[in-house]
């Protein structure tokens, strides 16, 4: 395909996706879109801070569920060079252009070889990074591929525009404060009370860092960009009282 | 903090601003050139300046008490646009927008020490809330890629007008912003303030100065 040919694809499946009301439809049209390209898997995930575990951060998955399996079993994420340069990078990149050292790093070799077995020995992926400190990636697999300087900006826009969809179908309708866990409700009350994480780990018995981790989860759910605007919304949508 | 604001500033009221306008050339200097290495844009006095700075540019800057903290400008494309002249080729596949109700949203920065904070959001609304008020129905942009999911998080809705190109080693796009009510009151709400434009002294009629601008354009092309 010529590149106009590429851009005119990529347009239009972007154009399509408002289209799909749901995501297995959402994801079937990806699967379609990217099948063109030679990929076999996809993934849309957002990536797991320390605390977080991977399973719970997958917007959207079709992987092999024995792949899926051993890669939350043996928390592979942990160890994948693939994640760990996609939080560095604002670009996408190829699988292997990931660096790892096979010596130094057999988990991180463990990874990448283990893929090949389930059909994802070549792979492409598209960070996404948002604009409270959010990481995300839409990550592509598959043997034969269709990948060079021409398909790679059409892949890169598809992705980013695949993501998205999914993330507002994955949006609840309903007003985001139901969204807050008991707990998170709680630690946001302490935070608005000038309260330090490590003073409400004190007062609720649980450790400085599962409050802070409560405290982020909930200024991402709240769209803040930091725990003094996440206390600001909290009062505002009256989550908790001033 | 003192007083903050977005203040929009046009060939109408610019007499009040000479001194941020000045301040702001610098600063895009030192964020453009210095920072991120755009070797075409330095200037040998310092000051960041191109063809798409004059009569018909709006510049919206934040401004805390008299220090310009960020902004961005807009530009007619009923004139030749910075995507019509320097980037068409990424607009290769739905072309380049030149419409009186479409302006070009370009130089978009954040000092060094606001980056983290809400300005972003902020400065979003403001872009939203100007345009909302003007009756400006779009505006086109030639941005880095991988702002696409910052701006589909403020709830923009970016229409590509091409495929990413690497430009200066970064991949960058060519598309439309739709500006929507919906956007800005959600932004509003984010941000938690009712408005964040402010606009003293003579306004500007935007979509006036762009037809005038196109008038002239193809007036100029007849002759």
């Amino acid at each position: 395909m010529s590149a106009v040919d590429y851009g005119r694809e990529a347009l239009d499946f972007i154009e399509g996706l408002e289209a799909y009301r749901r995501v297995p439809d959402a994801m079937n049209a990806l699967e379609a879109a990217f099948g063109r390209f030679g990929f076999e898997t996809i993934i849309v995930t957002g990536l797991p801070n320390p605390n977080q575990r991977f399973a719970q951060m997958v917007l959207a998955k079709r992987w092999p569920a024995e792949w899926f399996k051993l890669y939350t079993e043996k928390n592979y994420d942990r160890v994948d060079p693939v994640v760990r340069m996609c939080r560095r990078s604002i670009n996408p990149f190829e699988w292997s252009e990931a660096p790892y050292d096979a010596e130094l790093e057999p988990n991180a070799a463990e990874v990448m070889n283990r893929a090949t077995d389930f059909r994802m020995s070549r792979g492409f992926i598209v960070p996404i990074h948002g604009l409270t400190g959010y990481e995300a990636a839409v990550s592509l697999g598959g043997v034969h591929l269709d990948l060079n300087p021409r398909s790679k900006p059409a892949l890169h826009l598809m992705a980013m525009y695949g993501f998205d969809r999914i993330r507002r179908l994955l949006e609840p309708a309903s007003n985001p404060s139901t969204q807050l866990t008991p707990r998170e409700r709680e630690v946001i009350g302490w935070a608005a009370q000038g309260k330090s994480a490590w003073e409400i780990g004190e007062i609720l018995h649980i450790t400085q860092r599962t409050a802070e981790e409560h405290l982020a989860t909930a200024a991402r759910k709240l769209g803040a960009v930091n725990r003094t605007h996440a206390v600001a919304l909290a009062i505002r949508r009256k989550i908790i009282s001033p | 903090m003192g007083v903050f604001m977005i203040h929009a500033i046009s060939a109408a009221n610019r007499h009040l601003y000479e001194d941020v306008i000045e301040q702001h050339f610098r600063l895009r200097h030192e964020i453009f050139v210095e920072e991120r290495r755009w070797e075409t844009l330095r200037k040998p006095d310092g000051r960041e300046i191109d063809s798409y700075d004059n009569e018909d540019t709006v510049y919206l800057l934040a401004l805390e008490d008299r220090r310009v903290v960020g902004g961005h400008r807009l530009y007619p494309t009923t004139k030749p646009s910075m995507m019509s002249e320097v980037f068409p080729h990424l607009a290769s596949v739905r072309g380049c927008p030149a419409d009186p109700l479409v302006w070009e949203w370009s130089r978009y920065f954040v000092v060094r020490d606001r980056r983290d904070g809400v300005l972003n959001l902020q400065l979003m609304a403001a872009v939203q809330e100007f345009c909302l008020d003007q009756g400006i129905a779009q505006v086109s942009a030639i941005m880095e890629t991988w702002w696409l999911p910052r701006f589909h998080e403020a709830g923009f809705v970016v229409t590509p007008l091409g495929l990413p190109a690497l430009v200066e080693d970064a991949w960058t796009m060519a598309a439309t912003i739709d500006v929507r009510q919906e956007t800005l009151d959600a932004l509003h709400e984010r941000v938690g303030m009712a408005s964040v434009v402010r606009q003293d002294g003579p306004r500007i009629d935007a979509i006036a100065r762009a037809n005038s601008c196109g008038l002239v354009a193809a007036q100029r092309k007849i002759a």
